[in-house]
């Protein structure tokens, strides 16, 4: 029995205790238990990470003349362990405060299920994640979207309801695309494997390469929220509690990505792509992809900038910095790909420390929404730290991981040559730091409203997972190569050239990155500024919080002064002429004529001539059959 | 083997001799009803599994085809043979109000359903089918009077019910009528043996829409089924989960013999492919409009049959066993769904959290329902991926909209499943659960049953697909049918008369003859 099994085994066993003990108190810590094993078993894989062999799972199924086979590999590991270390975070900020709250607020059963929702999405996730061929590729698929669905689904806001039935209207079109592709590669190699497909691939058409890498791309977009299908995945991974949006919002929509590192690179093969060129145009299928991906950084993060909620504005984010992936990625180079994988990791470790900042800030205020916030960080120091580490990691800022990744993607993307990809991804980052920039403000600066003067630290419970996120945050980013070892082997996984590392950051002829330098750096520029203030400056006089001035006006601290509201009043004044909200007017278009052509067929089935119609139904077959379509 | 056209007598006999018996004893009309349904099962499961094989053919009277009339007995002859009476028992109208003229016509259903499968001519097929139509029409009407929308409407949506099958009816004889001239012969052996020649050409595709159209109006062919959502939504949810599961399943069972031992052009296919589709789109598109759950269980089974035409279509083996994989897969979920619909009438959002009055119903509910859509690893899916991968493989371009409509149809299936299942799952209550109709007994353990059989074969998957793949390759055998219905010295005769040359459209099928 590989370990594999071993995972499985204890992934349906922890579904099925679950499952029938969810009413029972204690179970959060079962839970947690059960994902440090999980961890564990994925640590006992952990060669994979540093080069070893696939590791395949006894359990086959052979159906339809196929033979359904689960294995690990390199990329499988890498995507695993971010998976399994969320759900762990995920947990642990779930079982103590947290979980108590929730459990007043609905009931054990409701908060059982929150746990079930989120072991599923586990699992399912590691089905996919195991899946050694199409068609198992695409039940893990499915099983990851409908797992996503039960976590979307357990929140009772009308808001959130409605952004359920869009994500799942979005994904069964995903998945419908996905299911059209693997059909014609069935119908083109007469099998579903993967050995077949990238044997077959060679000898494609270029007919036959659009038509599967858009048919596939379109399936796996859906999930990743790539530009144009980024309208459902923010308020629908938002609106989720607290847990499930760290877990989601963390992971879960990189199920796009692996897959199009596993269809699209692995088996299709991106120098297959770049080879198509796109009629009257310089560009060819993979700039296409590129570009996909730069305006993805770019939409989204714009939109995070309008958003009044604090959670919204950080599931907007999460779909703008799928964006950065994908361009890393499609830039072909050793560099770019690793800087894409690499941000997989980085992002997930921020985003999950954001949302569990803001999900503290709900438990101790009880709202997100911007107007109602401002001054916590008298209150709530430690969350307040935290939340500055990860967005200096998102907005991609040294000496944080978020920069290691960003950097390598636009060094790649320099280096190539492409000038134009390289501004699209800096105007993505403006807006990032904008926007965060305006998350820390609005919550945690300013003065502290009268209501929240009680409000106390995050507990113990949530503090950890926040804090040891931070954490990693900084080694990593100090020390990239950590984590570069795993990108490394996941890349020689994927066919590419690894990237050449070591400790401390990137070796490259044309001038590489030491972060171990840049951090001590940064540390002794700080010290010595420090050694300036304290020690060679004049008398220093602390300043109180309500201590402001606004205008030239003297503010009393009975009336607490918060800038908040319609933030960036200046730049929208410039920019706020490009929100059109084209995408948004075309979903509803295509509603319209959905229901248009309902209407339409409604009306056919209610014809008060239905003799009538079985004869003009007979000419016209009549008519047909004689020819008549040909 | 002989005593299988009991299956069709003994109803037959129950169906006319049940009113004269009520007149002494009420209980004992009903209990022979009952009897009848059992004897039905027991001598069916007494010979299953004997035609894996070899399909076994039983002249009736010993006189021998084509002049005699024939049961031809294969699996799928036999597999039907078992669901009708099972089916019907699962459905009977156990409660003491119902006149006994419901039971008779409930048997004489049996029995024309029971003859429709097992006749080996197209005369017999029309009689069974036009005895079905009676038995429908009649239970229809009986149940209308009986229905909840009020009398208009039943009375209605029956006399729309009435003339479409009648049209149908009258569609079907003559395109039999037509093939009769052409052929001169109305047994399906023999016809399978002259079709080549005689029925290659114009006449006979027309005679062939005209019986696909015809017989469509039982199965829920576009555009003649747009009696469907109003008969269902006028009689008993008991009555429509039989006639959408089972009936529907039988004209298309007629259809299928039809056009595998007759008709095996690919213009008679592409039609049926572009009705298919056709179908599929129109009845997702309008249950995505629907307001009432019976509305939107009518609707989605016209788009249901759309795709069970759709995978029939397909040329070859596959076409067959993808088109039985999703035919039985909705016969089995439908009936579910409409046992379920039956406690949940009214508009849709009087159902707001319905799922907390009753969670187990639900949670039945969102199984069948993930099914339908073709959720992994259940059986709808395996189903849904038979159609799609065929289709895909299809050079014509015909085949290629199919699948595009397929999909999409797909799409709009789950928007408005899923808004089903999230106002089921509602945290607001709506309408009480006192002024809302309980759920009965006998419907929870019809659906829990079917969510057994689903989760059953969702386990055993791979020897259903072994099943399912044998009974494609017996009934696309064209020769296997011939082969079985007349001996050696038949066919030296037939030959004979007819000077015809064995010649054989599809040529895979010719290493089997033989046997």
């Amino acid at each position: 029995m590989s370990v594999l099994d071993e995972v499985f085994i204890l992934c349906a066993l922890g579904a099925l205790v679950l499952f029938v003990f969810h009413r029972i108190r204690g179970i959060e810590k079962l839970a947690v238990v059960f994902y440090a094993a999980l961890l564990y078993l994925l640590i006992k894989m952990s060669g994979l990470g540093y080069g070893g062999e696939v590791i395949y799972s006894s359990f086959s199924l052979n159906i339809l003349g196929e033979t359904l086979q689960w294995r690990f590999d390199a990329v499988s590991w890498f995507f695993a362990i971010i998976t399994v270390a969320s759900g762990l975070f995920s947990a642990v900020f779930m079982s103590g405060k947290w979980g108590e709250s929730y459990r007043e607020k609905t009931s054990n059963a409701a908060y059982g299920t929150l746990q079930i929702a989120l072991l599923l999405n586990v699992n399912s996730m590691l089905i996919l994640l195991a899946s050694g061929d199409l068609l198992s590729l695409f039940i893990g698929w499915e099983l990851v979207s409908w797992a996503s669905f039960m976590m979307m689904a357990l929140n009772p806001d009308k808001q959130a309801r409605q952004a359920a039935i869009k994500y799942i209207v979005y994904a069964m079109a995903g998945a419908m695309a996905f299911l059209a592709a693997m059909a014609y590669v069935y119908g083109i190699t007469g099998s579903l494997q993967y050995a077949e497909l990238a044997q077959a691939s060679a000898a494609l058409s270029n007919g036959q390469i659009i038509l599967l890498s858009l048919l596939f791309f379109t399936g796996f977009a859906i999930k990743m929220g790539l530009i144009p299908f980024h309208l459902w995945q923010a308020v629908a991974y938002a609106e989720t509690p607290a847990p499930g949006a760290v877990f989601l919002g963390a992971i879960s929509a990189r199920m796009g990505l692996y897959a199009i590192i596993v269809v699209l690179i692995q088996l299709i093969g991106l120098g297959h792509l770049q080879q198509i060129h796109i009629p009257f145009t310089f560009w060819n299928l993979q700039t296409v992809l590129a570009w996909v991906g730069a305006l993805t950084t770019i939409i989204p993060t714009y939109i995070a900038l309008k958003q009044n909620d604090a959670r919204h504005l950080l599931a907007w984010h999460g779909v703008g910095q799928g964006g950065y992936m994908l361009l890393g990625l499609m830039t072909l180079n050793s560099l770019g790909s690793a800087g894409g994988l690499l941000h997989v990791f980085n992002y997930a470790t921020y985003q999950a420390a954001l949302f569990m900042t803001i999900g503290a800030v709900i438990y101790r205020t009880g709202t997100a929404n911007f107007d109602k916030l401002g001054g916590l960080v008298t209150q709530m120091p430690l969350t307040f730290m935290v939340m500055v580490f990860s967005i200096i990691g998102l907005a991609g800022l040294p000496p944080m991981n978020g920069f290691v990744s960003k950097w390598m993607v636009y060094r790649s993307l320099l280096l190539d040559g492409e000038p134009l990809l390289f501004v699209a991804a800096v105007i993505g980052t403006l807006g990032t730091i904008l926007s965060v920039y305006k998350l820390v403000h609005n919550t945690f600066l300013g003065q502290l409203r009268v209501e929240h003067q009680n409000v106390r630290e995050a507990p113990l419970s949530l503090l950890i997972p926040m804090l040891v996120l931070a954490a990693i945050m900084f080694v990593t980013g100090m020390m990239p190569g950590l984590v570069l070892d795993w990108v490394a082997s996941a890349q020689l996984a994927m066919g590419l050239v690894p990237v050449t590392y070591n400790l401390g950051g990137i070796v490259l002829a044309s001038g590489g990155l030491d972060m171990i330098w840049i951090t001590l750096i940064l540390f002794y520029g700080l010290g010595v500024g420090a050694i300036i203030f304290y020690l060679l400056g004049g008398r220093a006089k602390r300043v109180h919080q309500y201590d402001n001035y606004a205008g030239g006006h003297f503010l009393t601290s009975r009336v607490r002064y918060h800038y908040s509201h319609n933030f960036y009043a200046g730049l929208m004044h410039l920019i706020g002429g490009w929100y059109r909200g084209s995408f948004k007017k075309l979903e509803q278009a295509i509603v319209s004529l959905v229901s248009l052509l309902s209407q339409l067929s409604e009306n056919m089935y209610r014809s008060a001539q239905p003799a009538m119609m079985v004869i003009i139904v007979v000419v016209l077959s009549l008519w047909s059959i004689s020819g008549g379509i040909n | 083997m002989d005593n299988l056209i009991l299956v069709v007598i003994l109803p037959l006999l129950a169906a006319f001799l049940m009113p004269a018996m009520a007149r002494t004893s009420e209980v004992l009309a009903r209990v022979t009803g009952l009897m009848v349904l059992f004897i039905s099962i027991i001598i069916i499961t007494s010979v299953w599994g004997s035609v894996d094989e070899q399909a076994v053919s039983y002249a009736i009277g010993g006189f021998r085809p084509p002049m005699g009339i024939v049961f031809y007995i294969d699996q799928l002859s036999l597999l039907f043979a078992l669901l009708i009476p099972v089916m019907i028992l699962l459905f009977w109208p156990w409660n003491k109000v119902t006149h006994i003229r419901e039971y008779s016509l409930m048997m004489l259903l049996t029995a024309s359903a029971s003859g429709l499968v097992l006749s080996g001519d197209l005369f017999n097929i029309y009689v069974f089918y036009e005895l079905l139509a009676v038995a429908s029409y009649g239970l229809v009407v009986a149940q209308g009077r009986a229905g909840k929308k009020g009398e208009g409407a039943a009375l209605a949506a029956s006399l729309r019910y009435l003339i479409l099958g009648a049209v149908g009816s009258v569609m079907m004889l003559i395109g039999i009528a037509i093939i009769y001239t052409q052929a001169g012969t109305l047994n399906l052996a023999h016809l399978a043996l002259l079709a080549p020649e005689k029925l290659n050409n114009m006449a006979g595709l027309s005679a062939f829409a005209l019986i696909l159209i015809g017989v469509g109006v039982k199965a829920e062919l576009f555009p003649v089924n747009t009696w469907v959502p109003e008969v269902y939504g006028a009689v008993s949810t008991r009555l429509s989960a039989l006639m959408a599961g089972l009936l529907s399943k039988l004209a298309v069972i007629v259809i299928i013999r039809v056009l595998v031992l007759l008709f095996p052009q690919p213009e008679a296919l592409q039609l049926m492919t572009i009705l298919g589709m056709l179908g599929v789109i129109s009845g997702e598109l309008v249950a995505w409009r629907s307001r009432d759950m019976i509305r939107m269980l009518s609707f989605s089974s016209i788009g249901q049959l759309g795709l069970v035409f759709v995978a029939f279509s397909i040329p070859g083996d596959m076409g067959l066993m993808a088109g039985f994989a999703v035919a039985l897969h909705h016969l089995l979920v439908k009936p579910a769904l409409f046992m379920l619909a039956s406690g949940w009438t009214g508009p849709l959002e009087s159902l707001k959290g319905a799922a907390k009055q009753s969670p187990y119903i639900a949670a039945l509910f969102v199984l069948l329902v993930m099914s339908l859509l073709g959720v992994p690893p259940l059986p709808g899916f395996w189903a849904k991926l038979l159609i799609v991968v065929n289709l895909a493989s299809q050079a014509a371009p015909v085949y290629q909209f199919a699948l595009a409509f397929v999909l999409i149809a797909t799409v709009i299936e789950a928007a408005y499943l899923y808004r089903v299942v999230m106002i089921l799952y509602h945290p607001n209550q709506g309408q009480q659960a006192s002024v809302r109709e309980k759920h009965k007994a006998f419907e929870l353990v019809i659906a829990s049953g079917a969510a057994v059989i689903l989760i059953a074969v969702a386990l055993q998957v791979q020897s259903m697909e072994t099943k399912l793949s044998s009974m494609a390759r017996q009934t696309g055998d064209r020769q296997h049918y011939i082969n079985t219905v007349f001996s050696k010295l038949d066919l030296a005769d037939i030959y004979h008369q007819n000077k015809v040359q064995q010649t054989d459209f599809r040529s895979n099928n010719q290493l089997q003859g033989s046997k």
